[in-house]
C-alpha cells in the first residue's frame, strides 16, 4: 500500500469535519476503552493475579524472542518443514504478491478467499491479485465492508471497519448485493454470510496472517471473532500465511501467557470467539485441512530496527489498545494516518518502514500524554519511541529552519537568566497589551493554530520573578 | 529542611500567584523555601520536539541552579516529570553528570505528592465554598504517579466538595508544541475535557500542571463558558482561589 502519510495535516480537517466520522469514532471508543477496563478488573478479582505482572510476563516473552529471532526462526522452519509447509521468506511487499502469485499459478487458483492479514495491506496484495486475474474476496466482515466499498483501506488493525456506521454499511449492502435494506445488524451478518459462502466452497486458495508463529511446534495461530478464519484455512486445498518475522514465539506456554492478554487488551475479551493453533498439511488421519500449506514471512523494514533504539517495537502483538486509547486518534480516525497501521504504534511504524522523511507529521501528531504505554500489553515505551523519531528528524536535519532557530534561540536565552528575564518581562507585556484589559486573548498572531478553536488566556500581570524580587525587597532581604 | 521551589516558566510568565501559593504551603508547612533566583525552564519543550542538545543545555543548568538542597519541589507534574524522568535520559552518557541527574531526581518532587508523602501535611490552609473537579494531568499521574494526593488534600479543605468528571484520566489535549502544530485536533479533545467539566456539574476545575490550564479555561470560555473556574490545585490548597 502506497503511504499517504505525508498528507496527515492535511487530511485532518476533514475528518475533524465529518459529524459521522465524529459520532462513530465517539462510539467505538468508549466501546474499547470501557470493555477493557472491565476485562482487566475481573481478571485481576477472578484469578487474583495483577494484570501488570502479567504484561511483565508479556514483555519478557516478546523480548526473549526478539533477542534471538535468527535461531526462533530456524527452528520454526525446520518444524513447520517436518509437518509438510514450505517456509518462505519475503524482503518487501513486492516479493510478498510475487510470492503468493506463483504460488496460485502453482496450484492453477483462480479465486483466492482471505482472512484478515495486514501484512497483505502493506504488500498492497488484493490488487497484484487482481492484477494477475486471481480474484481476492475477503471474508472478515469488516475487511469484506471496505472492499466492496471501492477498496476502502481499514482504519483500525482489529476492526478495519470501525470509521463506518450500520447505516452505511446498510446502503452499502443493499447496494452491492441488490437485496432489501436491512437494518439489524444481524440480518446484515446473515447476508454477509450468505454471499460469502459460495466463496469459501469455490476459492482455490485461503490467505490469512498470523497472530503467532509457534517456533517448538511449527503452528500458526489464529485469534479472531467470526469463524471466517477457520473456513479460509481448512476450506481451499493451498493455504498461504503471511506474517512479519517478528510474530514467532518459542512455546505454546508462551502463547498461553499471550493469550491472557490478547483478547482483554484488544477487545475486552477474556478469551475470543475462535483460538485456532494450525500445523501442518492435511494428514490421511485428518477430516479438514489444506493439501498444501505455505508460510511467507515478511521482512519489510523488521530487521533493520533489530539492535536499534527501536526494536521494543518489535513486541507489537497488533492488539490495538494503543490507538483506541490515543486522544489524537479518537479524535481524527485511522485513515488521516495514511498508511496500513494508525494510532501509535502506527506513527512510530510508518516512518520506521516507509522512511522518516515520508512521514514527518505522525511521530509529532501525540500529545505524548502516556496512556497508550499504560495499556501496551507488552509494555513498548510508545510515546519515548515517538520522541526517538523527533530527534531522529533533528538529526536528520529534515525539521523546518525556523523551527530549529527558534528552539536553538530560545535555548540560548534561557540559559541566560537575566537576559531570559527580561524577555518574559516582555513577553508579559506585549499579551497583556493583546488583551486590551481582559482576562483572555482571542486570536493571537503567534501562534494563530492555538486560537482558532480556543481562548488564550490572558497573563495575571507580571512574572514571577518581578514579583518576588520585589517582594524580597519588601522583606528587606 | 532546605526545598528549592522550581517555579516554572509558565508559572513564572502566565500566573505567578500559584507560585506564591506553592510558597505559602510549604513555608507554612516549615519548610525553609530556597527560590534559586537563575531559574528559568526545565527544557521539555526542547526535550519533546527532539532537540536533545538544547534540552540537555538545560538540563545541566537545572542541576547547578539547586544543587545543594534537600528536595525540589515543583507546581506541575509536567516539569517535576521532566526532572525526574528525561534528565537521567538525556544524560546517561555522561556519567558524572548522569550521577547527579540520578540524586537530583530522587530529590523531586511534584507538589500535592511532596506535601503528602514527604511533610505527611494534615491541614492546609485554604477554605473553598463550592464543588470542584479534579483533571489528572498526564506527566503527573502517568509519569509520577500523582492521583490520590491532591484529592487527599483537597479533602481537607473546608467547605470544598469533590466531584469526579467522566474521563478525569484523558488528556485535555495540550501536549506542549503539539497544541500549536495541530491546534485543530488539539482544540477538539480540549472540548471533550471541557464538556465532562461541565457534565460534572462543578463550580470548578482543579489541576495541578500549567498547560492543562491554559487549554481548558481557553476552550471554556471559547465555549461561552464564563462560569466554570479553572483553578491550580496550589491555590485552592493556600486558599488563594
Amino acid at each position: 500500500m502506497r503511504s499517504q502519510a505525508m498528507f496527515f495535516k492535511a487530511r485532518v480537517g476533514d475528518k475533524l469535519a465529518d459529524p459521522v466520522l465524529q459520532e462513530n469514532l465517539g462510539k467505538a471508543k468508549s466501546k474499547f476503552v470501557d470493555a477493557r477496563a472491565r476485562a482487566v478488573a475481573e481478571y485481576e478479582r477472578d484469578e487474583g493475579a495483577d494484570f501488570e505482572s502479567l504484561r511483565e510476563a508479556g514483555r519478557a516473552i516478546r523480548n526473549r524472542t526478539l533477542a534471538n529471532l535468527d535461531v526462533w526462526l530456524e527452528t520454526f522452519e525446520q518444524k513447520a518443514g517436518e509437518r509438510g509447509a514450505q517456509v518462505k521468506y519475503a524482503r518487501d511487499g513486492e516479493e510478498i504478491c510475487r510470492l503468493v502469485v506463483e504460488i496460485a499459478r502453482r496450484h492453477g487458483v483462480t479465486k483466492v478467499v482471505k482472512s484478515k492479514s495486514m501484512l497483505s495491506e502493506e504488500a498492497g496484495l488484493n490488487k497484484a491479485l487482481a492484477e494477475a486475474g486471481i480474484q481476492p474476496v475477503e471474508t472478515d466482515l469488516g475487511e469484506y465492508i471496505l472492499q466492496i466499498n471501492d477498496n476502502e483501506p481499514p482504519s483500525h488493525i482489529i476492526a478495519p471497519a470501525f470509521h463506518k456506521s450500520k447505516e452505511e454499511v446498510a446502503e452499502l449492502f443493499t447496494r452491492t448485493h441488490g437485496r432489501p435494506k436491512k437494518s439489524g445488524i444481524e440480518e446484515m451478518t446473515r447476508e454477509a454470510r450468505e454471499t460469502l459462502r459460495s466463496h469459501f466452497l469455490s476459492a482455490g486458495m485461503g490467505i490469512s496472517g498470523g497472530n503467532f508463529l509457534i517456533a517448538e511446534t511449527g503452528s500458526v495461530t489464529l485469534v479472531t471473532n467470526e469463524g471466517n478464519g477457520r473456513m479460509v484455512t481448512t476450506m481451499p486445498k493451498v493455504h498461504v500465511v503471511i506474517t512479519g518475522i517478528e510474530k514467532v514465539i518459542p512455546t505454546l506456554e508462551d502463547f498461553a501467557t499471550l493469550m491472557r492478554l490478547l483478547p482483554r487488551s484488544a477487545t475486552g475479551q477474556h478469551i475470543s470467539n475462535y483460538v485456532s493453533v494450525l500445523t501442518g498439511v492435511k494428514r490421511p488421519e485428518d477430516l479438514d485441512g489444506p493439501e498444501h500449506l505455505y508460510f511467507i514471512l515478511v521482512d519489510n523494514g523488521r530487521a533493520s530496527l533489530l539492535g536499534t533504539e527501536f526494536q521494543e517495537m518489535l513486541r507489537c502483538i497488533r492488539c490495538g489498545a494503543c490507538m483506541n486509547h490515543c486522544p489524537v486518534y479518537q479524535t481524527v480516525g485511522g485513515h488521516a494516518y495514511g498508511w496500513v497501521y494508525p494510532g501509535p504504534m502506527g506513527s512510530v511504524l510508518t516512518p520506521l518502514y516507509t522512511g522518516i522523511a515520508n512521514a514527518l507529521d505522525l511521530p509529532h501528531a501525540a500529545t505524548l500524554c502516556g496512556q497508550c504505554s499504560v495499556v501496551c500489553p507488552v509494555k513498548i515505551p510508545l510515546p519515548e519511541l515517538l520522541r526517538g523519531l523527533r530527534e531522529k528528524q533533528v538529526d536528520m536535519d529534515l525539521r523546518p529552519k525556523s523551527e530549529r532557530l527558534a528552539l536553538r534561540l530560545w535555548g540560548w536565552v534561557a540559559r541566560r537568566p537575566s537576559l531570559y528575564g527580561l524577555a518574559a518581562k516582555l513577553a508579559v507585556r506585549y499579551l497583556n497589551w493583546l488583551a486590551e484589559g481582559r482576562d483572555r486573548i482571542p486570536l493571537l498572531g503567534i501562534a494563530p493554530e492555538w486560537t482558532k478553536g480556543r481562548d488564550f488566556p490572558a497573563p495575571q500581570g507580571r512574572t514571577f520573578r518581578e514579583l518576588y524580587a520585589e517582594r524580597r525587597r519588601r522583606e528587606g532581604r | 529542611m532546605r526545598v528549592g521551589l522550581f517555579v516554572t516558566c509558565l508559572v513564572d510568565l502566565m500566573r505567578p500567584r500559584i507560585g506564591f501559593a506553592a510558597l505559602k504551603l510549604l513555608e507554612g508547612a516549615g519548610c525553609e523555601v530556597v527560590v534559586p533566583e537563575g531559574q528559568t525552564c526545565c527544557g521539555q519543550p526542547a526535550y519533546n520536539a527532539g532537540d536533545a542538545a538544547t534540552a540537555r543545555g538545560l538540563a545541566l543548568k537545572v542541576l547547578d541552579d539547586f544543587e545543594g538542597l534537600d528536595w525540589v519541589v515543583a507546581p506541575s507534574g509536567s516539569c517535576g516529570g521532566q526532572i525526574v524522568k528525561a534528565y537521567p535520559e538525556l544524560l546517561k552518557d555522561d556519567p558524572a553528570n548522569h550521577a547527579r541527574a540520578l540524586q537530583l531526581a530522587a530529590r523531586t518532587r511534584e507538589l500535592t505528592d511532596f506535601l503528602v508523602n514527604v511533610l505527611k501535611l494534615e491541614a492546609v490552609p485554604g477554605r473553598f465554598d463550592g464543588t470542584v473537579t479534579y483533571h489528572d494531568s498526564c506527566s503527573g499521574l502517568r509519569e509520577l504517579g500523582v492521583k490520590a494526593q491532591p484529592r487527599q488534600l483537597l479533602a481537607r479543605v473546608p467547605g470544598l466538595l469533590l466531584t469526579e468528571m467522566g474521563g478525569c484520566e484523558e488528556c485535555c489535549g495540550f501536549g506542549g508544541t503539539f497544541s500549536v502544530k495541530f491546534g485543530d485536533i488539539s482544540a477538539q479533545i480540549a472540548e471533550r475535557k471541557a464538556r465532562n467539566v461541565q457534565a460534572s456539574g462543578a463550580d470548578a476545575v482543579v489541576l495541578g500542571d500549567l498547560g492543562c490550564m491554559l487549554n481548558i479555561e481557553g476552550k471554556l470560555r471559547r465555549m461561552g463558558d464564563e462560569n466554570t473556574r479553572v483553578l491550580h490545585v496550589a491555590e485552592v490548597l493556600a486558599g488563594d482561589a
